[in-house]
């Protein structure tokens, strides 16, 4: 992006409507000048109908920055730390001297500055989302060591910067700017404007300032992982045609130059780990696969997969098959192949998936990973993550053995012995709740999404009420599998937003969510703020069932219609009520 | 219109959006309200970003007008 596209996308900011505002403070030491006019340009690209808003602080002042920011709920804090904010006799506008005597007084105050900055960070990162850079411009030429050397002080330099970035960053709510990324898109020769030092105080070279924005809104945005990875086998997780070549010659190691299928493996099997959902879709005889897969040397365990689907089906139908048992979305999911062919009819047949070709050069199928890394990134791995997995599988299992691909059968559920939690407590260290209404698409009363700021504003509201869910039953725990939240109004209970995942449907889970608000909130009716979208229709028949009726914004239920339509229901519930109110 | 005006006419508009095409050949520190200190080192970046060259800080003071710029640009530049 270039600085006359950044300004003029900035000139066509929506104009202020409250809560489409994205806000956010750039803390940063020197004139913000275009960085500032950057990064509103990029969060502009990625939340087009916001009015986007970067406030900057004082020059010369990130602490005062930091802790302005602590008492203001902002969709994020950007931190641009450069040498001369640790210390300014690290930078090139001031004049405190370069003398060696300095260097112990330097690497103190740099030791100083860093500590009272981890506190300011962990006081901001309690309020907003903290995205941070550590300083990307080279330390002026102080110490006695030659350039091409590095010296001990400044090695101590950069051990306390990383020792720092290793503590704030253990935060979920911290995100800290790759070094390596940014090496990569802005090399460090081509950073430092002096002119532009002495000039105006703006450190940066234009193009560096627009590189560095772009890695800052992408960290805000923190767009959600991808959830499941479906590969193709032949010459993908293997080298070689396992129906020609036998399931014992078929390769994935440096003897036989195929250790980029053996990489891809243990990749995979890393996603898997985390919680994301790998399946295979191949035409093969299932014989031969399961011989493979038999094998000792295998890297990627047939544990981690599910389901295989091979067979001698198209692609697109074997990819149908996985996306049914998975019930996710095609747009969550990222399918691999190394045969352009296949990869075309698989988008032609669902177009939001993400389709990448498996490549033959070394160098392309690290990149191939990188590429899958940067989908499937997360902060960190959860508990929720870990278990959504074996929860998905164990659903598919019981859908198949119950024969019913719509529902469970009232047997299966009488017997299922499911416990559900319901929990009234609004917590805001509770990131699990947040993720699910911006990643719901098909249990959603209305497809409306939050950003963090607003959603920490929806939990300090005393008017607001928070429902979150939990269930588990013999085929195992789903964890927190829906959320519903409104306000009480003088006539109605009002349901704003109401999410599910679509791993806990066919369970009644929400019928005895509305049961619970209605003895919750006694007398009332419950009003449903329900908008159809275009992935919305299992809500809709939801709605269509307890309410006998087509289903309008404001639709009410009173607790006596709803009983009139309720199935059995046979989950233990227990009942955590809201505390601090 | 020739290439190098075009070109400056729209590092103009992005660094002051409110002025009109017709204001822009006329704009100079004097009669841009927001044609400050800061607006001055934007608009040369802008420049020297759209012109691929390096502005001398020095030459900043002489850079008040459209017409001055499209003289400097054409004349120190040789840009037509």
């Amino acid at each position: 992006m270039t600085l006359v596209d950044a300004l003029t996308l900035v000139s066509k900011n929506p104009k202020p409507t409250g809560a489409d505002t994205v806000a956010v403070t750039l803390a940063c030491g020197f004139t913000p000048l275009h960085l500032q006019t950057f990064l509103s340009a990029e969060l502009r690209l990625r939340f087009p109908a916001h009015h986007v808003q970067v406030a900057t602080g004082l020059y010369d002042d990130i602490p005062g920055t930091l802790r302005d920011a602590c008492h203001q709920r902002l969709d994020a804090v950007a931190v641009i730390l450069e040498w001369s904010d640790l210390d300014a006799r690290l930078g090139i506008r001031r004049l405190g001297g370069w003398s060696p005597e300095h260097a112990d007084s330097i690497l103190d105050h740099v030791a100083t500055r860093l500590a009272e900055l981890g506190r300011l960070v962990e006081r901001v990162s309690q309020t907003s989302p903290l995205v941070m850079s550590l300083p990307t411009l080279p330390l002026p030429p102080l110490f006695s060591a030659a350039g091409w050397q590095t010296s001990a002080n400044e090695a101590r330099l950069r051990a306390a910067v990383w020792a720092f970035a290793a503590e704030v960053a253990a935060s979920p709510r911290v995100r800290i700017i790759s070094d390596a990324m940014l090496s990569l898109m802005s090399p460090s020769t081509e950073r430092l404007s002096v002119k532009g030092t002495w000039l105006s105080g703006f450190p940066y070279k234009t193009s560096h300032a627009a590189r560095l924005a772009e890695l800052l809104a992408g960290a805000i945005q923190n767009p959600q992982p991808k959830k499941g990875l479906i590969t193709d086998l032949d010459d993908t997780l293997w080298r070689g045609i396992v129906g020609d070549d036998g399931a014992r010659n078929v390769t994935w190691d440096l003897d036989h130059q195929s250790q980029g299928h053996g990489v891809y493996q243990q990749f995979l099997n890393t996603l898997a780990e985390e919680g994301v959902l790998v399946a295979v879709a191949s035409k093969n005889e299932p014989r031969i696969v399961d011989e493979v897969f038999s094998r000792e040397d295998v890297i990627l365990s047939r544990e981690r997969v599910f389901p295989l689907v091979v067979n001698w089906a198209s692609k697109a139908q074997s990819v149908s098959r996985v996306l049914e048992l998975w019930n996710v979305t095609a747009d969550a999911v990222v399918f691999v192949d190394d045969n352009p062919t296949e990869l075309a009819e698989v988008k032609e047949a669902h177009p939001g998936i993400e389709c990448l070709r498996f490549p033959h050069d070394a160098d392309a199928i690290y990149q191939l990973l990188v590429q899958l890394r940067d989908l499937f990134g997360r902060n960190a791995v959860s508990n929720e993550d870990m278990i959504r997995r074996a929860s998905l599988r164990a659903r598919a299992i019981a859908v198949e053995a119950d024969g019913d691909a719509e529902g469970f059968s009232e047997s299966l559920l009488e017997h299922a012995d499911a416990e559900l939690t319901l929990d009234f407590e609004k917590d805001p260290a509770d990131a699990r709740a947040l993720a699910l209404l911006n990643k719901t698409n098909q249990f959603n009363l209305n497809g409306k999404r939050m950003t963090e700021r607003a959603w920490a504003d929806f939990l300090a509201d005393r008017r607001t009420f928070l429902l979150t869910v939990g269930y588990k039953d013999r085929f195992g725990p789903l964890g927190k599998i829906a959320v519903a939240g409104g306000r009480i109004a003088d006539d109605a209970v009002q349901i704003d937003f109401w999410v599910m995942s679509c791993r806990a449907f066919a369970r009644r889970i929400e019928h005895q969510c509305l049961r619970a608000l209605f003895e919750r909130f006694p007398g009332r009716p419950i009003a449903f703020d329900f908008v159809e979208t275009q992935r919305n229709a299992p809500l809709a028949r939801f709605l269509i069932d307890i309410s006998r009726s087509t289903p309008v914004p404001g639709l009410r239920v009173t607790a006596e219609s709803f009983e009139a339509t309720c199935p059995r229901l046979f989950h233990r519930v227990a009942i955590r009520e809201e505390t601090g109110i | 219109m020739n290439d190098t005006r075009a070109r400056l006419s729209k590092c103009f508009a992005a660094v002051f959006p409110d002025l009109t095409e017709e204001d822009i050949v006329r704009a100079s520190i004097s009669s841009v309200g927001g044609w400050d200190s800061l607006a001055s080192v934007t608009l040369l970046s802008a420049l020297e970003e759209e012109f691929a060259l390096q502005i001398d800080p020095e030459e900043l003071e002489h850079l008040v007008s459209f017409d001055l710029i499209l003289d400097y640009l054409q004349h120190e530049h040789q840009l037509s």
